[in-house]
């Protein structure tokens, strides 16, 4: 009795902080065009597409998805650049923690990693 | 092309050019003093980067709003930015170097302009295939093209006027470089650092394509144009000629044909003294003890006549360069005080760490201090030799070949690379996009074969250790005193550049793709997620009473910039869709320009 509710609490808490949910409507279009532009511009796509950005949007804020998701395709720039990227660990632990949650919400939203 | 094809082609050009024997001074000059107009890349001949304009200002920045978005259908890596010229932008694209007339009224395209070029140019290309943009004079547009070809396009229809070859890419020789126009002058240069070329920076006649001056960077004084009684620089305290075979005697062997001292960067003009100032890059390879001397001219400020090339003064930042701290960022021009003393100053924000105040007119070395207090491989510059005192255990020669030499800061990249700084002359103050990024450095052995990179590094970076954890800064600099006056971190490099306003908003772009308007004390009043990282140069114009932002976004090395164009295919599907769609009022896959207003009241 007395462990539930600050197991709520901190349930609630915690996720609170971790999910503002807070991406833009614009933050949102960008992906979806994107990932549909991606799997050739079919429409069920855009459902699809739409489910994956609104679970990655859950996952962290806006601000961390612009950065993480900077890191992640900043990695393929060629040359010194790219090296800024490839090269700190700081940023590769962005980058795979982006990849893991785009691939656990493609999962949960029938899109096949591309 | 044999020489009979060519003489066949070039007849008809000489035929036009016989009259003018001196080109008239261009209007480009005028033409960007009035602040409606971008007519330089950098918004005026001194690079800085400054507008007059205010209509956008401090209170009302946070209600700026998309006004227009352009995509150029190249994605790559988008560096420099338009020129605005009365009613009509001239916008550039990375390789293949696509250029644009887009009419200010409906942005509707005027006329395109796509070279052909030999894609065997991409791989010579270091750093992905950018372009730094166009220059524009007397009703021609310029454009250097990847493959070294310098062409002029009449301004009004795209039709190529002339066009001329001013490096080999075969052995290594590209161009990135925007053209410059300085009085009645062409000025390009040449990159390749990473392949041992032999920079030079070289002038020609707008009219006609013909080269007027050429001045290498490395070699025997005659090539380098200078005059060893008469070329000045800065020895033990005062300005000193330098001598003759000062860049010879500096080399080992012929090593100074492979020498490097590239010239990609941003010159600029003091049309009162007739000089033009440039930097040169990095020495070939990045293997120092493969080099040993000071590799004169790599590295160095170069002031050089207008009109005959011939050098004036000469300062090396970087003696025997140890890390790839290529010397090519711009040269700004103001005339501030001094440590109390009116001065026409050049300000420079080097590769190295360190920033620079030279007296333009004598090459006198006035402040040099560094601009990110986490600068370590030297201690600081002596002021009367003008040479960095080296830290021992930064040396990655010392250490030589196949030892890693850690925790050198900045990196390679440089506290800066070539993303130009602003000056506000309401100010007095220097607004500069920084790298806050430390490297483990470890030559090796390598050797020459044309046409193949010539590094002979390996490297790793991170962002500075014991610091914000962020890999950039936006500063606020004092050049009189060499003081940071504020800094902003970034998660990323700033590798955009500045752009600062008589409204009291300085803009600059991120890597993360927003573009950002900061106070002149560095708070932040807006900021918007264009639709890719931010490598060009923010800039703005005024049409029909109306004052416009517009910068460029496109990174390259990923695919997602295309989004910016919706539901079309890719790249290919564009060409094929019937021929000359590109020319309708839409915009293409791509990079994008996003421009920015004002909603109307």
């Amino acid at each position: 009795m007395k462990i539930l509710p600050l197991l709520l609490l901190a349930s609630l808490a915690t996720p609170a902080m971790a999910r503002p949910n807070d991406f833009p409507t614009s933050g949102r279009m960008e992906y979806v065009l994107e990932c549909m532009q991606k799997h050739e511009g079919k429409y069920e796509f855009l459902y699809k597409c739409s489910c994956v950005i609104d679970r990655i949007a859950e996952a962290m804020s806006y601000e961390d998805y612009v950065a993480m998701s900077t890191a992640l395709r900043d990695q393929s720039l060629p040359g010194e650049r790219g090296g800024a990227f490839r090269d700190p660990p700081s940023v590769k632990v962005m980058a795979d923690k982006y990849k893991t949650i785009q691939a656990n919400a493609n999962k949960a939203c029938h899109v096949q990693q591309r | 092309m044999s020489f009979q094809t060519s003489l066949i082609r070039w007849w008809p050009c000489l035929a036009l050019a016989v009259s003018p024997a001196f080109a008239a001074d261009s209007d480009t000059a005028q033409l960007s003093k009035d602040p409606k107009n971008w007519a330089m890349q950098s918004g005026d001949l001194s690079n800085q980067r400054y507008s007059e304009l205010k209509q956008i200002n401090s209170k009302n920045a946070r209600n700026l709003q998309v006004a227009w978005t352009f995509s150029t259908g190249v994605l790559r890596g988008h560096e420099g930015g338009p020129l605005v010229i009365g009613d009509t932008m001239y916008l550039h694209s990375p390789f293949p170097n696509k250029v644009f007339a887009i009419s200010l009224e409906d942005q509707g395209i005027k006329w395109k302009y796509e070279p052909k070029q030999d894609p065997t140019v991409i791989p010579v290309m270091c750093c992905d295939t950018v372009n730094r943009g166009l220059a524009y004079a007397n009703g021609k547009i310029f454009l250097q093209q990847a493959d070294t070809t310098l062409v002029a396009l009449d301004a009004k229809t795209g039709a190529e006027l002339w066009k001329t070859k001013v490096g080999d890419p075969k052995i290594g020789e590209t161009t990135t470089n925007a053209p410059h126009i300085f009085k009645d002058k062409l000025l390009t240069g040449i990159s390749g650092g990473e392949f041992g070329v032999r920079g030079r920076i070289a002038a020609y006649d707008p009219n006609t394509g013909k080269l007027l001056w050429k001045a290498f960077s490395t070699g025997p004084d005659k090539d380098m144009l200078i005059d060893p009684a008469k070329t000045m620089t800065w020895t033990d305290g005062k300005m000193a000629p330098v001598g003759p075979d000062s860049s010879l005697k500096s080399w080992q062997g012929d090593q100074w044909k492979l020498g490097g001292g590239t010239t990609w960067g941003w010159y600029s003009y003091d049309p009162q003294l007739n000089l033009m100032y440039y930097g040169t890059g990095n020495p070939s390879t990045w293997n120092p003890r493969q080099r040993p001397g000071d590799n004169k001219w790599s590295m160095t400020i170069f002031a050089r006549d207008l009109d005959t090339g011939v050098a004036k003064w000469v300062y090396q930042m970087t003696p025997h360069d140890e890390w790839d701290y290529d010397g090519v960022n711009e040269m700004i021009l103001a005339d501030i005080n001094v440590k109390g003393k009116p001065r026409k100053a050049l300000v420079h924000f080097d590769r190295n760490g360190f920033g620079y105040t030279m007296d333009r007119q004598s090459g006198e070395l006035l402040v040099a201090e560094k601009y990110d207090p986490v600068v370590n491989w030297a201690s600081h510059i002596d002021m009367k030799s003008g040479r960095p005192v080296v830290v021992a255990k930064y040396s990655t020669d010392k250490n030589g070949p196949d030892v890693n030499s850690k925790g050198i800061c900045p990196s390679a990249l440089g506290t800066k690379d070539q993303q130009p700084a602003s000056y506000s002359p309401k100010t007095g103050l220097f607004y500069v996009p920084t790298n806050h990024v430390c490297m483990d450095y470890e030559p090796f052995q390598i050797e020459y074969t044309a046409g193949q990179p010539y590094v002979g590094s390996t490297l790793s970076m991170y962002p500075a250790p014991n610091s914000h954890g962020g890999m950039g800064n936006f500063i606020a600099w004092d050049a009189s005193s060499g003081k940071i006056v504020w800094s902003k971190p970034e998660k990323f490099s700033v590798w955009s550049g500045a752009l600062s306003t008589a409204g009291d908003v300085v803009f600059y772009g991120t890597l993360e793709g927003y573009i950002k308007a900061v106070d002149n004390k560095g708070k932040e009043l807006w900021k918007f997620k264009t639709p890719s990282g931010i490598i060009g140069n923010v800039m703005t114009w005024e049409y029909k009473g109306k004052q416009y932002i517009g910068v460029l976004s496109g990174i390259g090395g990923w695919a997602g910039i295309g989004l910016a164009a919706g539901l079309t295919k890719g790249t290919e599907g564009l060409g094929a869709v019937g021929g000359y769609k590109d020319l309708a009022k839409y915009t293409e896959l791509g990079g994008v320009l996003t421009v920015f207003a004002l909603p109307d009241r």
